[in-house]
Formats: structure tokens, C-alpha cells, sequence
């Protein structure tokens, strides 16, 4: 059936003087079908077996990192054929939910967890063991990310490999409302603490009529990453959102993780950070090239791109602020592929995978300067010409040493969870129309509600 | 009717005549339908089942060898799930606001348009225009328009009081939802009413002026009540169309270009179908996504009977036949 | 006069935000949000719908959209107008109930639907091809079904008498007698069609791959600089384009589509 979007134009309305009988019976023939098709559901055809003739790998990836050029290269190397889908959540689990999986699809680190626990993924550890290309000492510390000995991430067989990484929770400063402030921009060598973060945020912070003219302090992706950086502050005191076996999101009942979650609430309520009732139309790398945000949180990846028309000039490198004096400094995205344990072709995909990850695609994006590489005998190709570049790769030298860190997301619910309910409540409890207390219990009732539903999901698979 | 209708007098042979002739008008009958009949119970039929079997089950959405099997859970869950109750008020808020002003609109525009005026031809085109620009197109229209740095909307009130600086995506995202739904339903409506206006014999206004009614009168006693049934059909259009809202508030949010789970619209524009998404695709609960869609279908139904049960009161069917 | 007046005032209302995207359309994208507000661009940026055409490849996309609105219109046109013909002018037994199911589709969730269709195209290997499109044009679609029947309903019994008189089997009945004067419902029901496949997002999304994909799919994501920052102006340009043949279709056949609602609409 179609589902035409616009009902109101086509549908005449003669003739309509169906009565309420009628109608209840049309609806009750709807149900009567309903009822009676399951029959037809158990010859359902099996997924179509392999087909002969020359291989083919669905790879399910953001076409503006890998388009259409990048897939016809990949295609020549390996001789395989390559058919790119663009990756839409929605889409990659309703192909799950269809048994037809793309055989190579985009994650990131905060959904790994979940994909391995539901055995989603196929373990690679074979193939790394034999890949000449892809040498397991070769591999850079956030590939531990993709690593699981079926219970945790950080150990164990691979499941996959990053792309490219960075350690994500360092700074970039904007000068200018630094200037404006009366304010000196701080040191590159010196990490601040997230209090003086705060406090700073507040100065360099600025509003006109209600406009915006400088954000303070953005971090998270617009939220969209919220728990992840909750996690790495945490991890300073080796404590999480979850309880150890990630039964349950503690927040009210564990002080340290309330006062987490207190100081990133407090960011949006003082209005230094991008928030519902003040939020950008755009992603917060935008709004950092156009000059109004004062300090944003992003990994070394950004600064291929940190500095544009406006900032040019006037943008500094900073070391990842600390919570309470231990550094912590790993990635949070860990963007990279797997492959799907569904696949038909599991050779086939590795060639493409390996090469992805270990030819001339790997070399050529470590030279981009988008992130630091996935191996680590690739890291002397990242950039280093120009002023900004070279004060990036000093920090990032350093960051580099704080970064073998595993950050351990809940492999009981996806990777959209947390950061949706967080948005969900955060409005209501910015307008006031909740308390901060309600708030998190808000969360809590929501996360651990799911949680209880991935539990028993995991336990069925 | 003809042909069962008839008395079955007269001889064996003329009865075996008449349910032969039956039988191939029958057959006529399904062999026109065929393509409806087989498309419905493959394309639309299976799925639906599998959707019910769905909503009886804590499917996952990966794996389905592993399906268990919960009976009503997700039916008694959905009335105790406080997002699913909010999200309800606020889409029944949607529809009580939106099907009135909007039918209102279309039909006010109708009867604008229904005088004899110069580029009648040109005015409908841009009536008609927000209707067939798709949703994805509408919704950008509408962002750029209310956006409140280079936004329209901001500027012209500026005029009136300078320094205006309303986000109104976030202060009244209801009413920019709002808006933008029955701007984008307004030209359709409008041309089914104006089909609807050309459709009432001149004889019966013109005899109502004869009788000294003024226009107003005419359009209140005339025009509306033979009217009344184009009025319920909109309104049981409009009811459907609403309920089942789900991309527009997905596309007003701010930041949002496309449609993917994870987006949070403002709290307000929270939208039941919305919410069914969100059970679906971030928290894979296909199950208990699917019961709430039924649980709507049963609720657009009872909806839409309530308003056949109290139509008979303002509906009225005289001028046909 | 009077009526004038609020005619065009309505009509600026309405057509106020569409002008509004044309404006910002051949803006410079430093103009986009600049304060205080650029109402006009200091020089039309026409490059604009250049790099519109170019950056999304419109060429390419806008075949694609424009094969698959077409086929599926096509056949559905087709099925639909047949289905109609066999509700409005032919009995069998359950016909009234056959009817009301037609109607009770017409209000089930979309989403219902959603994952059990793609399910079930995913395991008959259809995704990422346009046979979902060529197999709901064959099955025919609730609404274009009620269109036509009642269009047909309201033709004069007369009519289909004389010509079995004549010998006529009912498929000729229906080619040489009631097509022929269909013209407005087949013009209004081949609008509405190729307006739902050109303007949905959802389904391309769900079902198809990035090389044959639709234009609606490419939108929304093409329109970024090479930092992923996105270009309003131009996105607005493509937009425009996205939009216009849909306009142009519009206003070549609106006589028809007022007339096809005319005359389905009102004999009841």
C-alpha cells in the first residue's frame, strides 16, 4: 500500500454517507485479514543464499566519508564489488531486522558494546592474527575500544578497527572573546580543571538583546555525546553512570556521579552551553568557525578544520581539562568499521576492510590530518606546516600519553539512549517546570527501564 | 441488485441462465479488483500481520529465532508509560487546534475564492503552492523563515518593535507546528471546497438574495449547511492526518536536517507517533513500538466513529437526490 | 475593492515564507544570517543554483526521481482506475465490504507498516531497487481506488448499456467508453502520485542505496562545505529546483485537478 503523505487533496467526499456499522465492519475486515495472513508468514523465504559469479560487500557508511569516488578506488584494489548505502540508524535495524545486514557497516564506541553483546559483530581476531597489513602491535590504543572478551570492552578479540581517532576531550580556543573579556587565554601546557573551565566559561560568555554573540563553554556534540563525556569524567575516579555489572544508572544514589551530573547540568542552566532553550541551528563546529563560541570540546580531528575565514589566526590547542587531577585524554567517538556476523562473504569484506583500513584510503586520511591514524606506524604522516598545525601536534603529542584509556559503555542500550532521555528532560528542567532531582530521576526511570529491556533481550540471544 | 433482485419465477432453465450470467458478473467483478485484491493481501495484509504477531512480542528487531512471546505486556505498559500519556495530550492539543483553524482556513479560502475575481488562475496556484512542496522542502521553509537571526518573521515584527529577537522554534514550537500544518494543507482543502461551492445550484442563493438575506446570511444559511457534508469529510481527513503526525516536528527541531532516531523535538511537540519511533528505532522495542501504533489505529477509530455518530446532528445530505 | 484586500493580503501570508526562501535562494551565505538582516542580497548570487545542480549531482538524482515517480504513477494510475471501474460499475458478493476495507487502510499508521514491509522486501532481495514501487503501482493504492470509483459511480448508466448492446466485452466497456472520458481524475490521481514518490523521504531512505537513491534522500545531506558546515543559501536554491517541476505540473494541469475533484466529488 502506498502511503500517500497529503490525505486532504484526492480523497472526494461523496458518497461518504458511510455509516458507523459499515465503518466498524471495514475496520473489523482490516483485523480479520490481519488475523488470518500469519498463516502465510511461516513460508517466508529464507534470506537468498550467496550467488555465484564475482563477490559483491555492502558497506553502510556517511557518504561524506566515503562517496562515491572513494568506493569506485576501493572497488578497483580490491576487485570486489562495492555497494555503498548511507548510514541511517533506522535503516541498519530494519536490515538486521530483515537478517540482511550490510556486511561492513560504521560505528561508533558507545554502540559497540551493545552489537558485540547481541553478537551483531563478527569476531576478526583471525584475520588481524593473519593480516600482513594490519599487524596487532601495530594497532593504536583506541582500537581497544573494539575489543571484547564477551563480557567488557577494553580486552579480548577485535571486532573491528577505527577509521581514524583522536583523543577527544581536549579544547580549542577562540581568542577574540578572550580579548573582549579581559581575559588571558589559557596555557597549552598546562590542563585546566573543569571548575576553572566553568568559571571561564562564564567570563568569556556573551549575550546581547538575547542574541548570541559568544558561547562559553560547548561541549558534547550539541548533548548528543552527553554520557560519554559524563564517562570520562568520571573515569578519573575510576567510577561510571552504571553500576559495575550495568544493571542500573546510579546518579542520585552515588554522590561522585551527581556532582557530574550537576556541574554539565549547571553549563546549560548558566547558559554558557548550547541548551534547549538556546540552541544552534547548526553542529558546533559551525558555530565555532563562525566565531561564536569562545571554547569548545572536540578531539584532534577538529583541527583539520578549526580554523576558517574568521578564526583564522586566532585559534589555540588545549590539553583536555581534569575532573580531579588525574588525566584522562582517550577518545569518545572511536569511529570506525565492523563486520556484520551475518555476513555471506566474510573474506571479502576483510579485503575491503583491510584495505579501508591498512592501504592507500588509511594513508591518505592520516596525511588529511583528520584524526590521529588507526595504526600507529602511520602517525608521522599527520600534517604538521602550518603555525596552528604545529602547535596542535606539540599538545596532541602529549594528549597522546593519556589516551590508552577504554571508556566501558552499557551494552544494554544503544547508543542514542542516554543522550535522548537526557534531552527529553533537560527543557522541561531548564523552563523549572521540574526540579534538578526530578530530572535525574526522570533519567534514571527512563535508562533503567531500558536497561531491564536490553537485559532481556541480551539474555534471549 | 438486478439480477438477484428479480423474482426466481419461471422455468429451471431461465434460473441456471441467471446464476450462470451471476456468476460471470462476479467474476468480472474480481478480475477488475485482482490488482487491489492480491496487492492488498501481499503488500498490505502480511505486514499488518506480522505487525499484530509484533506487538505481542519483545522482538528486538535482530534476531528473529529468538522471539518471545509476552501476550498483552506491551498494551498494559503503554497506559502506564508517562512519555506515551504526554505525548497523546499533546497530540489531541495538536488535532483540537489544528483540524478547526485549518478546515476554517480552507474553507474561508474557498469562499474568497469563489467570487468572480481577476487571476482566480494565478491566486489558487499560490494557495495551492505549500501544498505540494514535500515536508522535508516545507519544513525548511518554515526554519529559515522563523529562524530568529535571518528569519523573515523577526524582521517584520522588528519593524514594530525593534531589537525583536523571538526563537520561536523554542518559545512557541506548538505554533510554528501548527502553522505549518495547515499552511501545507490549506490549498488542498480549498480546492475540494471550492469543488464542493460549484456544486450548490446558483438557484438556491440567488433565491435566498431574492429574499433580502444578506451575503453574510446567504453563507450562513445557504452555502454552509449544503456544505456540511464537504465540512465532515475534512474534518475526518483532518482528525486522521493529525493523529499521525510524525515527520514535521522530527524536521522543526533546531539543528535537525533530516529524519533519524535520537532527535528529541521541544518538549511540546512531542507527537504519540513520534513516540512509537523512539520506542522502535533508539530503544528497539519493535514489540512494544508496534502495540502503540495499534493502540492508535484503535484510537483514530474510535475518533473517527464519534464523529459519524454525532454528524447526523449538522450534516445535512438534503440537496442530494 | 474590499474583497481584493483580503484576498491579497491572505495571499501574501501564505506565499510570504515561500518568497522569503527565494530571497535567501541567491543570497551570499555571509548574508544568510547576518545582523541586522539582509533583506535583499547586495548582488544575486545565481552561482548559487549552479553549485545547487552540481553538489547534490541533480542530473543523476533527478533521473532517478523522475523514472521512479513515473513508473510507479504510471502503474498505479493504471491498477487504481481498473480497481475503481470494478467497485463503481460491476457487483459481486462482499463488494460494500471489499469497499470499506479500501477506506479502513487508508487510516492505519504509516509506521505500522514500516518494518514489516521492509522485512519482507529485504528477504525477497528487493531493497536497494525500485521493484517496492513497481510492486505497490501493480497493487493499486487505496486513495487513487476511491478516486476513481467515485468518479466512475457518477457516470450515466446509459452509457455502458448502449455499448453491451453493442457486443462490447466490459474491459472495452471500460478502455473505449470510460477512459476516454476520465481525463480529469487520471490527471488529478497521476499528480498525487508522482507528488508522493518525488516528495517522500522515508521510504528512499529505508529502501534504496546512495547510487540510486532520490533526489529528496540527496537533499538533505548535500549542501555542507567541505567542513560539513551547511550552506542555507544554496541549500535553498535546491530546494527551489527540487520544488519547481512539482509547480510547473501543478499549473499546467490545475483546470483538470479542479475539475476532477468537481466532478468526483459532489455527486454523491
Amino acid at each position: 500500500m502506498s502511503a500517500d503523505t497529503k490525505p486532504t487533496l484526492n480523497a472526494p467526499h461523496g458518497q461518504l454517507r458511510t455509516t458507523r456499522r459499515r465503518l466498524l465492519a471495514g475496520a473489523g475486515a482490516v483485523a480479520a485479514a490481519a488475523a488470518v495472513a500469519p498463516l502465510a508468514v511461516a513460508c517466508q523465504q529464507q534470506p537468498t543464499s550467496k550467488k555465484s559469479g564475482p563477490a559483491k560487500v555492502v558497506v553502510m557508511t556517511d557518504s561524506h566519508e566515503f562517496g562515491d569516488d572513494d568506493r569506485k578506488l576501493l572497488q578497483d584494489t580490491t576487485k570486489i564489488e562495492i555497494e555503498l548505502v548511507e548510514a541511517d540508524l533506522t535503516r541498519l535495524y530494519a536490515m538486521y531486522a530483515a537478517g540482511n545486514p550490510p556486511d561492513i557497516f560504521r560505528v561508533q564506541a558507545a554502540g559497540i558494546p551493545q552489537y558485540i553483546s547481541r553478537r551483531m559483530l563478527k569476531d576478526l581476531q583471525p584475520y588481524f592474527a593473519n593480516s600482513k597489513v594490519l599487524k596487532i602491535d601495530d594497532l593504536a590504543p583506541a582500537n581497544n575500544f573494539y575489543k571484547s572478551d564477551g563480557k567488557k570492552v577494553g580486552t579480548g578479540d577485535l571486532y573491528g578497527m577505527v577509521k581514524d581517532w583522536s583523543p577527544d576531550f581536549t579544547l580549542y580556543a577562540y581568542k577574540k572573546p578572550f580579548a573582549e573579556a579581559g581575559v588571558t587565554v589559557p596555557s597549552d601546557s598546562q590542563p585546566l580543571t573543569y571548575d576553572e573551565l566553568a568559571a571561564l566559561a562564564k567570563k568569556v560568555n556573551k549575550k546581547q538583546g538575547g542574541k548570541r554573540t559568544y558561547w562559553g563553554f560547548v561541549h558534547s556534540n550539541n548533548d548528543q555525546w552527553i554520557d560519554r563525556t559524563a564517562m570520562n569524567m568520571l573515569a578519573e575516579k575510576n567510577q561510571s553512570l552504571y553500576s559495575a555489572d550495568f544493571s542500573k544508572l546510579v546518579i542520585a544514589a552515588n554522590p561522585e556521579t551527581l556532582k557530574v551530573v550537576r556541574y554539565l547540568f549547571d553549563l546549560a542552566k548558566d547558559d554558557v552551553h548550547q541548551n534547549p532553550l538556546d540552541p544552534s541551528p547548526n553542529w558546533m563546529g559551525a558555530d565555532f568557525n563562525e566565531g561564536q563560541i569562545a571554547i569548545l570540546q572536540y578531539g584532534f580531528w577538529y583541527s583539520a578544520m578549526a580554523e576558517s575565514d574568521k578564526t583564522k589566526g586566532n585559534v589555540v590547542f588545549l590539553p583536555a581539562p581534569t575532573w580531579s587531577g588525574v588525566r584522562r585524554d582517550p577518545t569518545m567517538t572511536a569511529t570506525g568499521w565492523v563486520i556484520s556476523s551475518q555476513t555471506k562473504d566474510p573474506d571479502a569484506a576483510w579485503a575491503v576492510f583491510e584495505q579501508y583500513m591498512g592501504g592507500k584510503p588509511a594513508q591518505d586520511r592520516a596525511k588529511s590530518g583528520w584524526g590521529v591514524p588507526g595504526l600507529k606506524s602511520m602517525y608521522p604522516l599527520m600534517p604538521q606546516e602550518t603555525p596552528f598545525q604545529k602547535q596542535v601536534q606539540k599538545v596532541l603529542q602529549a594528549e597522546l600519553k593519556q589516551s590508552e584509556f577504554t571508556l566501558a559503555f552499557n551494552p544494554y542500550i544503544g547508543e542514542e539512549t542516554f543522550a535522548t532521555s537526557w534531552k527529553k528532560h533537560l527543557e522541561p528542567a531548564l523552563k523549572g517546570s521540574i526540579s534538578f532531582d526530578k530530572f535525574v530521576a526522570n533519567i534514571e526511570a527512563d535508562i533503567n527501564t531500558a536497561i531491564a529491556d536490553g537485559k532481556r533481550i541480551a539474555g534471549n540471544n | 441488485m438486478s439480477a438477484a433482485a428479480r423474482p426466481i419465477a419461471g422455468s429451471s432453465v431461465r434460473a441456471v441462465a441467471w446464476r450462470r450470467r451471476s456468476a460471470r458478473r462476479a467474476l468480472t467483478f474480481y478480475a477488475f479488483l485482482s490488482p487491489w485484491l492480491v496487492g492488498f493481501a501481499l503488500l498490505t495484509a502480511l505486514p499488518l500481520a506480522v505487525a499484530l504477531l509484533m506487538s505481542f512480542t519483545d522482538y528486538d528487531g535482530f534476531n528473529l529465532d529468538r522471539v518471545g512471546f509476552v501476550g498483552l505486556e506491551n498494551y498494559t505498559r503503554a497506559l502506564a508509560d508517562p512519555d506515551a500519556q504526554h505525548a497523546l495530550q499533546r497530540t489531541l492539543i495538536l488535532m483540537v487546534t489544528v483540524v478547526p483553524i485549518g478546515v476554517g482556513v480552507q474553507l474561508a479560502l474557498a469562499l474568497l475564492l469563489d467570487q468572480r475575481l481577476r487571476f482566480s488562475g494565478l491566486l489558487r496556484t499560490i494557495f495551492y503552492l505549500p501544498h505540494v512542496i514535500p515536508v522535508v522542502g516545507g519544513a525548511w521553509v518554515w526554519k529559515l523563515f522563523t529562524d530568529p537571526n535571518g528569519g523573515l518573521l523577526n524582521a517584520i515584527i522588528g519593524i514594530f518593535s525593534p531589537d525583536t529577537y523571538i526563537r520561536w522554534l523554542v518559545e512557541y514550537p506548538t505554533v510554528v507546528l501548527s502553522v505549518f500544518v495547515i499552511w501545507a494543507a490549506a490549498g488542498g482543502g480549498m480546492v475540494i471546497f471550492l469543488a464542493g461551492l460549484q456544486g450548490i445550484p446558483a438557484e438556491y442563493r440567488e433565491a435566498a438574495m431574492i429574499d433580502g438575506a444578506s451575503p453574510w446570511q446567504v453563507t450562513r444559511f445557504v452555502t454552509l449547511p449544503l456544505l456540511s457534508p464537504v465540512i465532515f469529510f475534512q474534518v475526518v481527513v483532518g482528525v486522521i492526518a493529525t493523529l499521525q503526525i510524525l515527520q514535521q516536528p522530527i524536521l522543526l527541531t533546531p539543528g535537525i536536517t533530516g529524519i533519524s532516531p535520537g532527535t528529541v523535538p521541544p518538549r511540546d511537540n512531542y507527537v504519540f507517533v513520534g513516540h512509537a519511533y523512539n520506542a522502535i528505532f533508539v530503544n528497539h522495542l519493535f514489540g512494544y513500538g508496534a502495540a502503540l501504533l495499534w493502540i492508535l489505529f484503535a484510537l483514530v477509530l474510535l475518533l473517527t466513529l464519534v464523529l459519524f455518530r454525532t454528524s447526523g446532528r449538522w450534516v445535512f445530505y438534503g440537496v442530494q437526490q | 475593492m474590499r474583497k481584493y484586500g483580503v484576498v491579497l493580503a491572505l495571499a501574501a501570508i501564505f506565499s510570504l515564507p515561500v518568497v522569503w526562501v527565494l530571497i535567501t535562494s541567491i543570497k551570499k551565505q555571509s548574508e544568510y544570517a547576518a545582523s541586522p538582516i539582509v533583506l535583499f542580497p547586495a548582488v544575486p548570487q545565481w552561482i548559487n543554483y549552479q553549485l545547487a545542480v552540481t553538489m547534490a549531482d541533480f542530473p543523476k538524482y533527478a533521473t532517478n526521481s523522475v523514472f521512479l515517480s513515473s513508473a510507479y504513477t504510471i502503474l498505479v494510475v493504471i491498477t487504481s482506475a481498473l480497481v475503481g471501474f470494478g467497485f463503481a460499475r460491476h457487483r459481486g458478493p462482499g463488494r460494500d465490504r471489499l469497499f470499506l476495507l479500501v477506506i479502513g487502510t487508508m487510516m492505519l499508521p504509516t509506521l505500522v507498516l514500516f518494518v514489516p514491509q521492509f522485512v519482507m522486501f529485504a528477504r525477497l532481495d528487493l531493497t536497494n531497487s525500485y521493484w517496492p514501487w513497481i510492486l505497490w503501482g501493480l497493487a493499486a493504492s487505496p486513495y487513487h481506488v476511491f478516486l476513481f470509483r467515485q468518479f466512475f459511480a457518477a457516470f450515466p448508466r446509459e452509457l455502458e448499456d448502449a455499448a453491451e448492446v453493442d457486443g462490447c466485452g466490459p474491459l472495452r466497456v471500460f478502455l473505449q467508453i470510460f477512459i476516454p472520458n476520465a481525463g480529469p481524475a487520471l490527471a488529478a490521481s497521476a499528480i498525487f502520485a508522482f507528488l508522493w514518490v518525488w516528495g517522500d523521504y522515508l521510504y528512499p531512505i529505508l529502501l534504496l542505496n546512495d547510487q540510486n537513491t532520490t533526489l529528496a534522500v540527496k537533499l538533505a545531506k548535500a549542501y555542507v562545505d567541505p567542513r560539513g558546515n551547511p550552506l542555507q543559501t544554496i541549500t535553498m536554491a535546491g530546494i527551489v529546483l527540487y520544488v519547481l517541476p512539482l509547480v510547473a505540473l501543478f499549473f499546467a494541469a490545475q483546470r483538470y485537478i479542479v475539475r476532477g475533484v468537481v466532478t468526483t466529488g459532489l455527486k454523491g
